[in-house]
């Protein structure tokens, strides 16, 4: 099962036979199974027929549109599943229920977590290197993570546990090109930044998928709170995959020289930066890759992708809510 | 499953349209040859397809199974290189 995305401006998305058909200038591009299919994202500008938008609804794969940088702008979503008892317990759990608490203490031990051990395993390969100053801060923030019992103190511990992360994320980037300041988006004003937002784009399509599959109803989250249109849930869950899906793959490919300098525009007026087409195209391959390799599961102890971990968080999730389990596990990999 | 469907098609016309079916199912990797890896639901189905299309009297389609030990063991000398069923890009190959 894999991927399709639709990087080619004013494509067109058709239907033959069973098949995904993606023509550009009156040629075939694209001509896949759709049983090979479990998701689609058009980056840019794409003409989708009518027949595929019943298709792919039907056969529920999802149908994400991103800008040609990068940037969510929304999908299409098969029919929420019938699995009623999943959303009223979410519901019941909204606001400031022992629950919610418990979550988004479990949300933003998992991220915290995450950041510790990746900034610790850059500091075990690189001698030269000193965090131990922000790995203490982020330390001091995971603390008393446990005995908060308020969301709005626990958003606080997270926002300064991120701080102390990215306060050294320029010292972990082991190539002179680049250089990261502080976190910017909308839009990203440098490369650094760029690949984040971009990476953290796709990443949402996926978790977004998982949280829909188990029935969630991704727009009422615990740690988010409501916003028109913002789907919450789908960005809490997020929070604890960022720094081991993401993160792992935005300095993977600079530690490697896999993108250069070279391979970044920036707008003029607006001083937003993105990757050009061939880039795209790379960082799109390592981001599949990340997704598709496996690791074995803490808590489930057997092996699973990246991929598969973000519908089993999302089932973990719902059997909490539901009473089946005592607590919701973050997925924290050392 | 891993299946090689192999056919044998009288008429022109029938077999395009038995070549269109098999190409939603797997790979075409030689003149009247699929490989698909399917299950058992979508070989069920792609089965009854194709058993409407066909006149059993002139044509014929086999289908060897093989186990997925025996798949990862398939030698293959130039042709069709298998697809990489993991990600896929659509965009123009000139640009």
């Amino acid at each position: 099962m894999g991927t399709v995305y639709i990087t080619q401006d004013d494509a067109f998305i058709g239907k033959i036979d069973e098949r995904l058909n993606v023509r550009f200038d009156k040629k075939t591009i694209l001509d896949i199974p759709l049983l090979k299919i479990d998701g689609v994202v058009v980056l840019g500008r794409a003409t989708v027929s009518p027949a595929v938008i019943s298709e792919l609804l039907q056969r529920h794969i999802t149908l994400t549109f991103l800008t040609d940088t990068g940037r969510y702008l929304g999908h299409l979503q098969p029919e929420v599943t019938k699995n009623i008892f999943v959303r009223k317990a979410q519901w019941q759990a909204a606001g400031e229920s022992p629950q919610a608490i418990h979550l988004v203490q479990g949300f933003v031990r998992g991220k915290l977590k995450n950041y510790r051990h990746l900034l610790l395993r850059r500091q075990r390969e690189t001698t030269d290197l000193d965090l131990s100053k922000n790995i203490t801060r982020i330390e001091q923030a995971i603390a008393p993570i446990d005995a908060t019992h308020n969301i709005d103190s626990l958003r606080g511990l997270e926002g300064a546990g991120s701080a102390a992360y990215f306060g050294c994320f320029n010292e972990i980037i082991r190539v002179m090109e680049f250089e990261f300041t502080h976190r910017n988006r909308r839009p990203p004003k440098d490369p650094v930044n760029s690949l984040l937002s971009f990476g953290y784009a796709l990443l949402r399509h996926d978790v977004q998928g998982a949280v829909n599959i188990v029935g969630f109803d991704p727009y009422l989250g615990y740690l988010h709170c409501e916003r028109y249109g913002r789907p919450s849930l789908a960005l809490d869950l997020m929070e604890e995959f960022r720094p081991i899906v993401v993160d792992a793959v935005v300095l993977s490919a600079l530690n490697k020289r896999l993108l250069t300098p070279t391979d970044f525009v920036t707008e003029p007026l607006s001083g937003a930066v993105s990757l050009i087409p061939e880039a795209r195209k790379t960082f799109l391959k390592l981001y599949q890759q990340k997704k598709l390799s496996e690791f074995k599961h803490p808590v489930l102890g057997r092996k699973c992708t990246y991929q598969e971990a973000f519908e089993l968080q999302a089932r973990l999730m719902s059997k909490y809510l539901m009473g089946e389990t005592e607590k919701y596990p973050p997925l924290v990999l050392k | 499953m891993n299946v090689v469907i192999s056919y044998d098609i009288s008429e022109d016309k029938r077999r395009t349209k038995i070549h269109n079916i098999l190409k939603s199912y797997g790979q075409w990797v030689q003149y009247s040859i699929f490989e698909c890896q399917l299950n058992d639901t979508q070989y069920a189905k792609l089965r009854s397809r194709l058993n409407k299309l066909i006149k059993s009297d002139t044509d014929s389609i086999r289908f060897y199974f093989l186990c997925a030990c025996c798949f990862g063991k398939v030698e293959r000398i130039g042709g069709e290189p298998v697809r990489d069923d993991t990600i896929f890009f659509a965009e123009c190959a000139d640009g």
